[in-house]
């Protein structure tokens, strides 16, 4: 110790001519960071209502309750967060969690109020000073709690699918599935849009834990078609998808193919505890026309429930439009027959090549069965009816993919227009392609229709693939006339399409004829949409039915027709795809069910 | 670090060996071999820092795994060296003699955990939870949230809706309920 | 100072061999004899972060015997930790230390990195590195208030802590957050580093310089901190693995231990950060010590802040942290905080959440064994200016 420690103090009185730091008026001269995690935001235009906030939140400080003026509609609950500030920690995990990033931070940290209930609040719709401030946390863009990239799928290469019709995906293994059933955030808006109102998050968290079992399980509970789904559902449910918002959406569909790829069919009856269901069945007995999606539905259904159901198909295979109408590379046909197995192994019989109306005639089944439910699906192709559209060389797509299934050949043109531009149409044209690969070794094959690229009707993985394979598609073109040379066709005139509907909502195209093309061909395929064909209604049945909007029969909720006996559904009621069909099917066995209880 | 875990290992039957990273090993004695494995390392390995020591609960397996983290200034080595105990007789050695900061530890595991170290100082005093009187809090079995709401109160009027069952109340009620066929651990 | 006038105010000079009696090496003190009186220090004290509470017999103003009491901060993280999915115990961790949380972050998020196996990338990583550079200086800043403040010298503390929100003020800027920053997720950082920040930072640090020359002669130079701190609570170097000193403390009395020169983390190894030690060992050394060390620390903020990378991820590929899963395993990692080695024990079961997770506070034996000995046979007035001198940090002990 020296002089200078009892001096050296003395030197920091300099401090006293300093300026001193203190803010004047800390509430208004100081502003959080540009970054602060302050008070909340919520921009409802955004919010789905998902409740992933609330999942996160550590403190259990969020809640998610029904907001006036906000309706739940598909893809959005109509709930939104409600944070309670007595517990809220601001560590701000649900702004990054949040799929649609709705949910903000302003850099306001001051609010003042005497009532405690006060500061439980519901961001966006609670008047707050800091609604509109710019400033606060938002999630950066580099970092991501979820996981907003698909697992990628692979698939084989165009070069060799063009060639065959072999299956084209592959198929998760376990290690993508669990790593694409991860990304799910649980919230439980799909299955709302999901026509079957399958419990999507708990079989996705079933492959997320690896119990593939209980996976199965949750499958069968509303859907007894996982294979044919897995496949070519429509997929609905991934277009609300919360991860949708800022990512891809989950793959719930190839997750659905995953489960039920795994499971040898031998296993089902165990893990479905299904044993004791055996051919022998007491019950009352139900008829049921068509074994495709509807039909199998309904008949798996009732047979669990009891009764002893009978199938009718007019074709020699089980599936209907999955079989008929969608190419094997899709949806190969075994994988078809392991669904129908197991639903046979329950006691549901089928007749195959039994037409009902020809073979046994509807009034014959209502007289030996309880009930009947009718589900005949859309086989019937639609004429565009332009100028020479009666040539033999002009076909439908329905046709001729019922006739490549039947193994039937064709006479593949080597030049083929294709006018249609949704789902049918893609797989006429691919399927085509295959064929004139294999004939000619090259593929001429041309789809066109009236939408514009954007809107067409067709998948957009769809259309990617068509174009991989070497088909043209080239869309916003209408059909005008097809021209024939010496009874031979040899193109299709078309002009280009500036709108589809008038200003009524009605179909009436409106075409530039001042911008034409003219495509080579000389085969052309029509893909314009199905009809029903109904000619097995009896005209005394007919006229007991009340028929509505399309020709379509009018049901009840559970597809109950003006004959109490009869139940429709399915495509020709609604639809058309696999997954309605799948749920009204499943709908009429339950009021089948309610119907015969009742009796 | 290869050689220690030999020469180790021909002294005693190690029941496990791990390499976490090039200055983290972690290996399992037998109970009873604890206090002479751990004086072998203080006293002739130069293992002389504990950093701490603390107890894991493997309930599924009726064992507390103890776990005594060492350190080595020259060679600049962590090891863990572990133990399980039985959780229905929790006690062992207890290490106070070697280190002079330990009976702290074993005091606080004493409390959260019930493991018992005869001759430790203060080992039956409590630490953190004066007047506590459930079960020790740090074993698997004890529930904090069950605990939590047994003893305070919730906030009166939050309630919260899962989006899923909402919009089933909201856009298809009449929807039938199906059959749940599943088992496990539904 | 010569050895008469320290014996005149000083119990720990004297002979105490004798006094009061001994039996078994415990001190026999009956408090009916009408000698000794029992009191409570704390649990509140100004300069110690948190509440801890000594209870202390004197005799006369001497202290014959000294036991910590903790318990007033007790949350259970820990427990807490074992019910909530892995991402969800990051806001918690940061709570275990307030005046130095980054350490924290840094150490749970660093524990799951390794045990599920995923690799930083490098901005992330110097990121890292200069937030918690900047929580030793403000955790430092603090701490000189609370030593200050123990000897009734309470404008150093005002200085120092003021000093400590221009330092807050940056954290706010660049994680959102003044106390409890919450910034390294993980699998890297939550932001990167806003405009302007760097010269911001470069400004505060000349400030945070010139404030410390004032403190060095107010503080460090000064006849009454000398006579007070020197031969107060002097640590012996047997004393350090006997008692499992770290950080300052090991290091003012000549032990070479500072994590990130032995067993470097984040970008350590590439930064030159020198061995600080003294051998007197004694309150005034650690004083001293830190002191050096936030010089230290201001250097390598200066250091890093040049070296950073502009370009470059934040953040590593991540699974969905809602749903992570992390493999069975168990491990320890480490890192230097201002009070010592600070680590996290973590224990994972292949589950979403953790088996368990132990905080290893370096205060844990500072406060409790080390500081119960050397209060034995200090003068009472002491007792605060100790416990600071040592570095204690409560919520710590009992996370």
């Amino acid at each position: 110790m020296s002089l200078k420690d009892i001096l050296s103090p003395l030197r920091v009185w300099e401090r006293a001519a300093q300026k001193p730091w203190t803010i004047k008026d800390p509430i208004n001269d100081r502003p959080g960071a540009d970054n602060y995690r302050g008070f909340h935001k919520n921009d409802f235009s955004k919010c789905i209502g998902c409740g992933t906030c609330e999942e996160i939140c550590q403190n259990d400080s969020i809640d998610i309750v029904p907001v006036a003026g906000q309706e739940t509609v598909e893809g959005d609950s109509g709930l939104r967060p409600m944070i309670d500030y007595g517990r809220c920690c601001w560590c701000a995990l649900c702004v990054d969690v949040c799929p649609t990033g709705s949910l903000t931070m302003s850099n306001d940290y001051t609010w003042i109020s005497d009532n405690p209930e006060d500061y439980r609040f519901i961001p966006g719709a609670t008047e707050t000073k800091w609604q509109d401030s710019e400033a606060g946390y938002k999630r950066s863009p580099d970092m991501q709690i979820l996981n907003y990239e698909r697992v990628g799928m692979s698939e084989v290469e165009p070069g060799e699918r063009s060639r065959s019709f072999m299956e084209i995906v592959k198929g998760y293994n376990k290690e993508q599935a669990i790593l694409e059933a991860q990304r799910c955030v649980e919230c439980g808006l799909c299955v709302a849009t999901c026509p079957a109102h399958m419990d999507i998050p708990g079989y996705i968290a079933a492959v997320r834990d690896d119990n593939l079992d209980n996976a199965l399980r949750i499958l069968y509970e509303t859907n007894p078609m996982p294979e044919i789904c897995g496949r070519i559902c429509t997929h609905k449910c991934e277009t609300v998808c919360a991860l949708h918002n800022n990512g891809e959406p989950l793959a719930i569909r190839w997750l659905k193919r995953y489960i039920a790829d795994q499971i040898p069919s031998d296993k089902y009856k165990e893990i479905l505890g299904t044993e004791h269901l055996t051919d022998e069945k007491p019950g009352r007995k139900v008829a049921i026309i068509g074994a495709g999606p509807a039909g199998l539905s309904a008949g798996y259904y009732l047979a669990i429930m009891g009764y002893k159901t009978t199938i009718f198909e007019a074709l020699p295979e089980p599936g209907g439009m999955t079989r008929y109408g969608i190419p094997e590379y899709r949806l190969p046909y075994d994988q078809i027959d392991k669904d129908v197995e197991y639903l046979k192994s329950l006691g549901v019989q089928v007749q195959y090549n039994t037409r009902v109306g020809e073979d046994v005639s509807l009034e014959a089944l209502h007289g030996d069965f309880d009930a009947v439910f009718a589900g005949t699906g859309l086989h019937l192709g639609r004429s565009t009816r332009v100028p020479g559209s009666d040539h033999s060389r002009v076909y439908f797509a329905t046709d001729l993919l019922r006739e490549v299934t039947l193994g039937q050949e064709i006479d593949v043109a080597e030049n083929i227009v294709v006018i249609g531009g949704g789902n049918v149409a893609m797989d006429i044209t691919r399927t085509l392609a295959r064929l004139q690969n294999k004939k000619y070794g090259k593929v001429q094959v041309l789809a066109t229709c009236l939408e514009a690229e954007e809107d067409m009707p067709a998948d957009l993985e769809e259309i990617i693939e068509a174009r991989e394979e070497k088909a043209l598609i080239d869309p916003g073109w209408g059909p005008v006339n097809i021209e024939i040379k010496d009874g031979k066709i040899t193109g299709l005139h078309v002009a280009e399409c500036l709108s589809i509907f008038d200003e009524n909502g009605k179909f009436n195209p409106e075409f530039d004829e001042s911008s034409k093309k003219f495509f080579k061909a000389d085969m052309i395929v029509e893909s314009i949409g199905q009809g029903m064909d109904m000619s097995y209604l009896s005209e005394e049945i007919k006229s007991k039915l009340k028929f509505g909007r399309g020709n379509r029969v009018e049901v009840t909720e559970e597809f109950q027709s003006d004959l109490k006996w009869l139940f429709v559904g399915g495509d020709i009621i609604e639809g058309p795809d696999v997954i309605h069909g799948i749920a009204n099917g499943y709908r009429a066995a339950k009021g089948i069910d309610r119907f015969l209880t009742q009796k | 670090m290869e050689q220690l875990i030999k020469k180790i290992n021909g002294m005693i039957r190690l029941r496990a060996y791990k390499k976490q990273r090039e200055s983290l090993h972690f290996f399992t004695v037998e109970e009873a071999q604890l206090e002479m494995i751990l004086s072998h390392l203080k006293n002739y390995e130069g293992f002389t820092h504990l950093a701490f020591l603390q107890a894991v609960d493997f309930i599924e397996d009726g064992k507390f795994q103890l776990t005594y983290m060492l350190y080595n200034y020259e060679t600049k080595m962590n090891i863990g060296v572990l133990t399980l105990i039985d959780r229905e007789e929790a006690e062992t050695a207890s290490i106070h003699k070697l280190w002079a900061h330990a009976w702290q530890y074993q005091r606080e595991i004493h409390e959260m955990y019930g493991i018992d170290f005869p001759g430790s100082p203060r080992v039956k005093e409590s630490f953190v939870l004066e007047g506590w009187e459930e079960m020790p809090p740090m074993r698997r079995d004890f529930d904090t949230k069950e605990y939590s709401e047994r003893t305070f109160y919730q906030r009166p009027g939050r309630s919260t809706n899962d989006p899923a069952e909402y919009m089933k109340e909201k856009l298809y009620r009449n929807y039938p309920q199906s059959p749940a066929i599943r088992r496990d651990d539904e | 100072m010569s050895n008469l006038s320290k014996n005149k105010y000083k119990g720990y000079d004297a002979d105490r061999s004798k006094y009061p009696e001994t039996r078994n090496g415990e001190p026999v003190i009956d408090l009916d004899s009408h000698k000794f009186t029992k009191m409570w220090q704390g649990p509140q004290h100004p300069g110690v972060t948190g509440n801890m509470s000594v209870e202390i017999i004197v005799n006369g103003d001497e202290i014959v015997h000294a036991q910590t009491h903790v318990g007033y901060l007790h949350r259970g993280f820990e427990k807490l930790m074992e019910r909530r999915k892995y991402i969800q115990c990051f806001p918690l961790v940061c709570r275990i230390c307030v005046p130095e949380p980054d350490t924290n972050e840094y150490l749970v998020s660093a524990a799951m990195e390794e045990l599920a196996d995923i690799t930083v990338p490098e901005k992330a990583l110097w990121l890292r590195t200069l937030n918690l550079e900047m929580s030793r200086i403000a955790s430092y800043l603090m701490w000189i208030g609370g030593q200050a403040g123990s000897l009734g010298m309470g404008t150093i503390g005002q200085w120092t802590v003021g000093m400590r929100d221009f330092w807050l003020d940056l954290f706010e800027e660049m994680t959102g957050g003044r106390v409890y920053h919450m910034y390294m997720v993980p699998g890297g950082v939550r932001k990167d580093l806003p405009d302007g920040f760097i010269r911001k930072a470069r400004d505060l640090i000349v400030r945070t310089r010139k404030l410390l020359r004032d403190v060095e002669n107010s503080f460090l130079s000064n006849a009454v901190v000398k006579s007070r701190l020197q031969g107060l609570g002097v640590i012996t170097p047997d004393m350090v693995d006997e008692y499992g000193i770290v950080g300052p403390n090991a290091r003012s009395c000549g032990k070479e231990y500072d994590i990130r020169l032995n067993n470097p983390y984040l970008k350590y190894d590439e930064l030159d950060v020198k061995m600080i030690t003294s051998t007197v060992g004694d309150a005034f050394s650690r004083a001293q010590l830190r002191y050096d060390d936030i010089h230290q620390s201001l250097d390598l903020v200066s250091e890093i802040l040049k070296r950073i990378p502009v370009e470059g991820k934040i953040q590593a590929e991540m699974p969905n942290l809602l749903n992570w899963k992390i493999p069975a395993g168990q491990t320890y990692v480490k890192a230097e905080s201002t009070r010592g080695e600070h680590g996290f024990y973590m224990v994972s079961d292949g589950t979403d959440k953790p088996r368990r997770v132990f905080a290893r506070g370096a205060s844990y034996t500072h406060a409790i064994s080390v500081l119960e000995k050397l209060a034995q046979n200090i003068s009472l007035s002491d007792l605060a200016a100790l416990m600071v001198s040592l570095h204690t940090c409560p919520p710590e002990i009992e996370r």
